[in-house]
């Protein structure tokens, strides 16, 4: 086998030759396609492994972890929550259509592969500046592509984020995370339970979409890339993952199958690899049996990730009765192999065998990189002037960007109500819906602070792990379990190395202290072309319940006269980057402070006052105050015509970051009972103002309520067009 | 006396879950869920068509829909008088079957909708007859292709014999246009010449519980109950 050969497989020299040692033979040409196929960063996390295995990922809670094709959580009772976040950013740059289709159906067979109906999504995008006509083809086939999945296979889209920034000019993030309902005593696991059972392929025949797509997605990209590399792009098709998903819950609950593993990256090869790793066993497939959409190789067979489709097992005496139910919902199905004794993979094709390599090299053996990196200097303490900046201009400034002003350009391309339990549609701190059948909400938000992350990956990762803790806390919703998408660029600089380590070690920090653990996750490297890398964006999807979903906090104002507080800690704008780059467009990151580290005894803190007073039911809506300050949180709790007066000492400190900040509506009334809970909590209640009809009020200066409303609304379709 | 009802899944189908709670938490009655390969439908008072992406809206919306081996045992529901009532992509499939007159293209922004639209009742029927003619209700919408369009006679016709059951309207404090998605007259909803038969493109089935954004949904059953 030739060096280049090898290489263009995305192996180095060094694992091949280990590969070889091993094997003590030559390798297929199958062979070495599966390794390419399973040694990628996609797929054994090479170079994050080591780092991971620090994450927090249990507690009484926790049903199932990291490992499987989803995180599980108890949500008493009989009813448990499956989740995860995967990405697919590669894909989506080249063909954002189907690339974030794609991404979307991934994610829900990850679901529904558990036993879970899957009840909600959310997504997580970020884009370069909208300055270009490329980017404008991006955001509307991203958007595009993940509202015709959803839209089509009726699953509600709740929540999300939207950034605009220039180190993702070339290379676009697309992040999917669904959430599933499931009961606790019908969780379906991948592992295999006995030997001899028959492997059995479910959903859309195998065509040549898809080939290398996993590791695509391990590699940076180079100028020619989009072109050369878009028949690696899967093509969706959300009217056969329909078909499927019903089709396999409806066997799932037959009792007619025993495991189940989704052909997601690397298709047949990594669900049969890890089906058998698992359940510690062999498998044996005939590859002629795999239905086909058109001639193929056992090469293009194995390594084709062409979607909707499934591998199970099931007891022979099962066979046909599997087949009817799947014949209902007109879904290809074919017995394909056995799982064996022999604890080794072994795949045929026309009688021959093209692969036989036993699963431990594959799976244990698989490379684990501890990787140089470097830790970000210290920061010499910067003071700036403010002088220049008036309410006027920092109100124009917010209202003309992209990330501070209303996206329901974006969400209302979803659709966000289907399935009829939604409580919380985009647009707020969190999406929630009603778990059906039962008084139970369960609620999620999608958050990423990229640029804190660059500042200080510690302290900038602790201060994403808080906004998305707060914006759950606001809706009165009890955090309970983190998933996350770590996307950064090219580990082998030792200075991405060390965001990428060191915001492993803020995330450990934060979920241990806020007691909400890591139960899945994905892991996104190799995100820039040529030398230009996406500044870190490790998401935080976290999830969160009330057991009684008449509790659920709006964000929106309720009442005229209700007063207006804020709780929290308001930085300095010296020590609010994005106040900084948005406000006073300082852009070289040597020009930042570092990061004021937050207290997350403190974000306890503030979270038990607002549940406790959500909990007597006498704050009448609550918001929490992040990217844009007190102002862009109070435009978000606009109602209708009920905007706002306040009275605030120092300007400016309206559009600085805060640390365990929310802003809250109280009916006169309640003043005295909310204080008293502050009180005990240790809060200070800041007075702002008062809920007002047709105003907005700063100062005793007024602005035209329905102009900066309608901006704040209708500015994000003028500027993107 | 009970009032029945019966709800049709297709493959692709995805709010029948939805329509079926709907019915079941407004009427007092059975509601049975009916699989499309089925060849008879029960006696029922009502037939709802939901909405979804039935069989993947391939050919056209609802145009395969409208071939299923129950629809024939649906027309005969609805000739003999009882209620049908088609949701989106339901309303989509009841003018490929002929029930109802006129097409629904895509949205003239050329962009799926997923947001809550504002509607109010315009000629008096069944399904609308205890909703006040000022009344606008606020009701969730969630299609591709919803712009209603016909020719000159059947508008003619529409008009004439007061068929037009819903049209889009202003919402109080909305920055949205009345006409969402280019539909013709600003029609929302019709029905046939009996008014036994609704098509709707908005969901009620989506706004009817104190946790939906409105409750304004349950007027249509309300209606159709008095």
């Amino acid at each position: 086998m030739n060096d280049d050969l090898i290489l263009q497989h995305g192996l180095t020299l060094d694992e091949f030759s280990i590969i070889k040692n091993y094997l003590k033979r030559d390798l297929t040409i199958e062979e070495l396609g599966i390794f390419s196929a399973m040694w990628n960063e996609h797929c054994c996390y090479k170079t994050s492994k080591k780092w991971l295995k620090k994450l927090p990922t249990n507690n009484e809670i926790v049903i199932q972890g990291p490992g499987e094709n989803a995180g599980i959580i108890d949500l008493e009772d009989q009813d448990g929550i499956a989740f995860k976040i995967e990405s697919h950013n590669h894909p989506s740059y080249i063909e954002p259509f189907n690339g974030s289709a794609t991404g979307v159906g991934g994610i829900l067979r990850d679901i529904f592969t558990m036993g879970a109906r899957p009840i909600a999504t959310l997504d997580s995008i970020r884009f370069g500046a909208i300055t270009t006509d490329k980017t404008r083809f991006l955001l509307n086939g991203v958007v595009h592509g993940i509202g015709h999945y959803g839209n089509c296979i009726g699953i509600p889209n709740i929540g999300g984020e939207c950034e605009f920034e220039h180190s993702y000019d070339f290379n676009n993030l697309v992040n999917a995370m669904a959430i599933g309902h499931v009961k606790k005593d019908a969780i379906f696991y991948s592992k295999p339970k006995t030997l001899g059972g028959l492997i059995v392929y479910i959903g859309s025949k195998t065509g040549k979409d898809g080939i290398h797509g996993a590791s695509m997605a391990s590699d940076v990209f180079s100028k020619d890339d989009e072109d050369d590399k878009r028949p690696s792009v899967q093509v969706g098709d959300p009217f056969m993952e329909k078909l499927l998903m019903e089709g396999c819950l409806e066997l799932m609950a037959s009792g007619f199958i025993e495991s189940m593993q989704d052909m997601g990256a690397a298709g047949i090869t990594s669900s049969s690899v890890e089906m058998a790793s698992k359940g510690n066993v062999g498998v044996r497939i005939d590859l002629d049996k795999v239905p086909l959409r058109q001639p193929l190789s056992a090469y293009e067979i194995l390594l084709s990730e062409s979607q909707e489709r499934m591998l199970a097992v099931i007891d022979k005496s099962n066979d046909d009765k599997v087949r009817k139910i799947l014949q209902k919902w007109q879904i290809d199905y074919e017995v394909i192999g056995e799982i064996t004794n022999t604890k080794r993979v072994v795949f045929t094709s026309a009688g021959k065998e093209v692969v036989n390599l036993p699963v431990n090299i594959i799976v244990e053996d698989a490379p684990e990189y501890d990787r140089e990196f470097f830790i970000p200097r210290k920061r010499k303490v910067k003071e700036f002037d403010t002088k220049s900046l008036n309410l006027d201009l920092l109100i124009e400034n917010l209202l003309n960007n992209l990330n501070y002003i209303d996206k329901s350009w974006v969400y209302n391309q979803y659709d966000s109500t289907v399935m009829g339990d939604t409580i919380k549609d985009p647009g707020q701190s969190a999406g929630v819906v009603k778990i059906h059948g039962t008084n139970k909400a369960i609620g999620a938000t999608t958050d990423c602070n990229p640029l804190y992350i660059r500042i200080n990956p510690i302290k900038g990762m602790k201060a994403t792990v808080a906004e998305s803790y707060r914006n759950l806390i606001s809706s009165n919703l009890k955090p309970l379990a983190i998933t996350n998408n770590l996307n950064f660029a090219s580990p082998l600089d030792p200075n991405i190395m060390g965001e990428l380590v060191l915001s492993i070690f803020g995330l450990k920090e934060a979920a241990s202290y806020l007691n909400t653990p890591i139960v899945s996750g994905n892991v996104s490297l190799y995100n820039q072309t040529n030398d230009q890398p996406i500044k870190p964006t490790p998401v935080i999807g976290m999830v969160g319940s009330n057991l009684n979903y008449e509790k659920i906090n709006s964000n929106f104002f309720k009442e005229e006269e209700d007063e207006l507080f804020y709780i929290g800690k308001c930085l300095d704008p010296s020590f609010s980057p994005y106040f900084l780059q948005d406000q006073l467009d300082i852009h070289e990151l040597y020009n930042f402070n570092d990061l004021i580290d937050i207290n997350l005894d403190d974000e306890l803190k503030a979270a038990n006052f607002i549940l406790e007073s959500s909990k007597q039911g006498i704050i009448t809506s609550c918001n929490d105050i992040s990217r844009g300050g007190i102002f862009i949180s109070l435009l978000k709790m606009i109602n209708k015509d009920l905007g706002f007066k306040i009275q605030i000492q120092n300007i400016i400190d309206l559009f600085c970051e805060f640390s365990a900040g929310y802003v809250i509506s109280i009916n006169k009334n309640n003043i005295k009972k909310v204080s008293e809970i502050s009180k005990k909590n240790n809060i200070d209640l800041n007075k702002l103002g008062v809920v007002k009809k047709s105003t907005i009020d700063i100062n005793e200066h007024k602005i035209n309520f329905n102009d900066l409303y309608r901006k704040y609304k209708k500015n994000f379709e003028s500027i993107i067009h | 006396m009970t009032f029945k009802s019966a709800v049709i899944t297709f493959p692709g189908s995805n709010c029948d879950r939805d329509a079926v709670t709907y019915l079941e938490d407004l009427t007092s009655g059975p509601v049975y869920k009916i699989w499309h390969e089925e060849s008879t439908l029960p006696n029922v008072d009502l037939v709802i068509l939901p909405g979804g992406f039935s069989f993947g809206d391939y050919l056209r919306s609802g145009a395969m829909a409208s071939k299923s081996q129950i629809i024939k045992d649906v027309v005969k529901h609805a000739e003999s008088g009882k209620y049908l009532m088609g949701i989106c992509n339901g309303f989509q499939i009841l003018t490929e079957i002929g029930l109802l007159h006129g097409a629904l293209l895509q949205n003239n922004g050329l962009k799926f909708l997923g947001k809550n639209c504002f509607i109010k009742k315009r000629d008096e029927n069944q399904f609308n007859k205890s909703i006040s003619n000022e009344k606008i209700l606020e009701i969730p919408v969630a299609h591709n292709e919803g712009n209603f369009y016909c020719d000159e006679d059947t508008l003619k016709d529409l008009l004439d014999n007061e068929l037009i059951a819903f049209e889009y309207c202003d919402g109080q404090y909305s920055l949205d246009e009345a006409n969402i998605n280019g539909s013709l007259k600003n029609i929302a909803g019709i029905t046939n010449k009996k008014k036994n038969i609704l098509g709707l493109m908005p969901h009620p089935e989506r706004a009817y519980q104190k946790y939906h954004s409105s409750e304004d949904g349950k007027l249509i059953i309300e209606s159709i109950l008095s």
